[in-house]
């Protein structure tokens, strides 16, 4: 067994790898979902949330999930990146699960974790800490959502709030990726009470980890750049021989397999990481992860030559994908910045 | 008590009086000095039983399992254990001996490693042989019950140090590349042996060229069958990672612990550019353990092969980043040598050399974890 999964594990990216190679072919589906222009596969995503179940996998299990955890979640989460599956498991299972399991009650806890397992609802987050009063930008999946998870900041806490999406007026912003549900809101005034006011500290980290599965889908898209890459190089003969016997391609297929792998091994070490050091691992698998991405995507286009920067060729859609995970919650520059304030003191180890 | 709580103790208890002076010493690039007391540090290991500890207990070891070594290693790290004189007789000879020796050969060379009173060294690079080994020109043929060995070896690490030489060398008249070789080892302390240290640009002796002159071995001192050198030879590099990997981060950590202690103190670490090096060579270490946990505690894949290159590259961008900490005063011998963070910037650049260049590794992973089409050979 591939440590640190289990056999569990094993199964479910299996069958999620088999599902989404069945439905979700890459060549011809990407193109359809860009130009249908919600950047949402919601046909697909009700039958992958609810008919296979893999909305519940890192759901408790005291709440009707599977209970398999960060691993769990890295598994789908790279499968997904590999195919670019636009779904909103990231917004929904990751970012509003982990809120509300952190910071809700009880009687809020259980029947919403219960409807995001069975893949009953969509719920977008609305990060408001740092926009102006009445609008947010960069709500990922608003324009699909039944409810929208909103964090507001209030005197010295965070308030949160889940409200019907319907309270506010979405607009869908038309985006370089396009295979995103990218999303600003407005309001004029919140029609509900904070479900939960938590502390600035808490909610930071908290939201940074479940940000963080956004790694998983770096390694599972540098994962597809690397394969098509090599499935390219093979094929394609120029000077009478295939290109892939060239020294120059096999070496930079060989740094796109270090940057990949070690890439693998920034978010394995942030998903199986111990609480004490989990924060840590967040920082460095963000810009490990994000950086390697963009780098193993750049070089798969450039070998291809041509065919790798028209639009019919699906590989832009991955470079944009790694320039977008690269710059959503900061750069790798930034990431590096903050993880330094780990290196002394009190948050060396 | 726990075998690692054991080591510490006993680490704690021996590594003090003389053997102080070499605590943090003896990596690669700093193997040359303190030889003397690092022979009789190794001893000091052996006959407390700290030497081949994974091996079977009826060879003097204690059957320990690959995690437990593991540990051993990295406390022997965080201790500043020097490097070991005895490390390529413990890492690769044992090995090898214990898959394609004999019996016979078990209980003639296995005893002075375990005891740390053989030293051991690898006679594989040749002038005409580097990356591309399989062109050893070194020859071997047998006269009566003894084998006789001329021609040379280069980049020999402490062979002025070892007692013994592992040698590939080519048996058949006139064969090339991977047939016709044998892996022989060879006393060094003979005449016809002449061993010239050859001074590296980091101003030490790690290295040597290695003569051979009508040099002998006993027949039975062959490992494997002949025509088998190949093979053998292989399989030791196989051997070489594993148990140490943890403990060669360990070092690294305190190098770079090193390196964040002194941009704290000289006000480099209020540089943002310089802050963020140090968290991305930070991150790179956290990377390489998850790489080596992969190796160790799964089923290892082929990503096992990216870890040479990425610590060589690693090591080489850490002793860069060092430099640039220091500024001017990295060009300062502060008490007349070199100290050891100008010697990782310096010796760092063999990192990407030995054991197979970045550009071999790439080949490697290339070929064997991409499958991607082989180098064509030239016609010579």
């Amino acid at each position: 067994m591939a440590y640190p999964f289990s056999d569990e594990h094993q199964l479910i990216r299996e069958s999620a790898r088999g599902w989404l190679n069945t439905w979700y072919n890459s060549a011809a589906t990407l193109p359809k979902i860009h130009d249908g222009g919600l950047g949402v596969d919601l046909e697909a995503w009700v039958d992958f949330a609810s008919g296979q179940g893999f909305a519940a996998v890192s759901i408790s299990e005291a709440y009707g999930g599977a209970g398999l955890g960060q691993l769990g979640r890295a598994v789908i989460m790279e499968e997904i990146g590999y195919h670019l599956f636009a779904s909103p498991f990231f917004s929904t299972c990751c970012l509003a699960a982990d809120l509300i399991e952190a910071f809700a009650d009880e009687a809020t806890k259980a029947p919403e974790l219960e409807a995001i397992a069975q893949g009953a609802q969509i719920i977008a987050f609305a990060d408001g800490r740092s926009q102006p009063a009445g609008r947010i930008d960069g709500v990922l999946d608003a324009g699909v959502a039944d409810k929208v998870l909103l964090a507001l900041p209030e005197k010295d806490v965070i308030a949160l709030y889940l409200l019907p999406a319907n309270q506010f007026d979405i607009s869908q912003n038309k985006t370089m990726d396009g295979l995103r549900n990218h999303c600003s809101i407005t309001y004029d005034a919140l029609n509900g009470t904070a479900f939960a006011q938590c502390a600035k500290a808490d909610f930071d980290a908290v939201l940074r980890l479940a940000q963080a599965a956004l790694v998983h889908e770096s390694v599972g898209g540098a994962q597809h750049c690397l394969d098509i890459t090599l499935d390219y190089t093979a094929q394609r003969v120029q000077f009478d021989r295939p290109i892939a016997s060239f020294q120059a391609v096999k070496h930079r297929c060989a740094d796109m397999y270090i940057a990949l792998e070690s890439a693998r091994s920034a978010a394995l070490n942030f998903a199986a990481a111990e609480t004490h050091e989990v924060q840590e691992a967040a920082l460095i698998a963000r810009a490990w992860c994000h950086e390697s991405f963009f780098k193993v995507a750049s070089d798969a286009i450039q070998l291809h030559g041509g065919i790798g920067f028209t639009w019919d060729y699906p590989l832009h859609y991955f470079f944009k994908r790694a320039r977008h995970n690269r710059a959503l919650y900061g750069t790798p520059q930034q990431d590096y910045l903050q993880l330094a304030q780990y290196l002394t003191g009190a948050g060396s180890r | 008590m726990s075998l690692r709580e054991e080591f510490r103790d006993w680490l704690t208890a021996n590594l003090v009086g003389d053997f102080e002076q070499i605590r943090w010493r003896g990596s690669p690039g700093d193997e040359d000095g303190h030889a003397e007391l690092r022979r009789q540090w190794e001893q000091k290991m052996g006959e407390a039983g700290w030497i081949g500890i994974g091996w079977p207990k009826e060879y003097g070891g204690r059957d320990c399992s690959l995690m437990d070594q593991v540990e051993l290693n990295e406390e022997y790290a965080a201790h500043g254990g020097p490097g070991r004189a005895g490390h390529i007789g413990e890492t690769l000879v044992a090995p090898t001996i214990f898959v394609y020796g004999s019996e016979d050969q078990k209980h003639k060379f296995l005893p002075g490693i375990r005891n740390g009173t053989t030293l051991w060294c690898q006679g594989y690079s040749e002038p005409n042989a580097g990356s591309d080994l399989s062109n050893v020109r070194t020859k071997a043929r047998r006269d009566g019950d003894q084998w006789v060995i001329d021609g040379q070896k280069i980049w020999t690490s402490l062979a002025h140090e070892s007692d013994w030489i592992f040698v590939l060398a080519r048996e058949k008249e006139g064969s090339k590349g991977l047939d016709g070789l044998v892996f022989l080892l060879v006393p060094l302390d003979q005449d016809g042996i002449d061993i010239r240290p050859i001074r590296q640009m980091s101003g030490g002796k790690e290295f040597n060229e290695v003569f051979f002159d009508n040099v002998r071995t006993d027949a039975d001192n062959i490992i494997g069958e002949v025509g088998d050198g190949w093979k053998v030879a292989m399989a030791l590099l196989g051997f070489e990672r594993g148990a140490s990997t943890l403990g060669q981060q360990m070092q690294f950590r305190g190098e770079l612990s090193e390196m964040i202690a002194m941009a704290e103190e000289n006000g480099t670490f209020d540089d943002p550019s310089i802050r963020a090096r140090l968290a991305k060579a930070h991150a790179g270490l956290q990377v390489m353990r998850m790489n080596a946990l992969r190796m160790l505690r799964g089923t290892a894949g082929p990503e096992v092969m990216i870890s040479k290159i990425f610590w060589a590259s690693w090591h080489r961008d850490l002793g860069e980043l060092a430099m640039d900490i220091m500024g001017d005063d990295g060009e300062i011998l502060a008490d007349g040598a070199l100290s050891r963070l100008q010697k990782i910037f310096l010796f760092s650049r063999a990192d990407t050399i030995y054991g197979g260049t970045n550009q071999i590794q790439r080949n490697i992973i290339a070929e064997r974890a991409l499958g991607m089409p082989k180098e064509p050979r030239g016609k010579a």
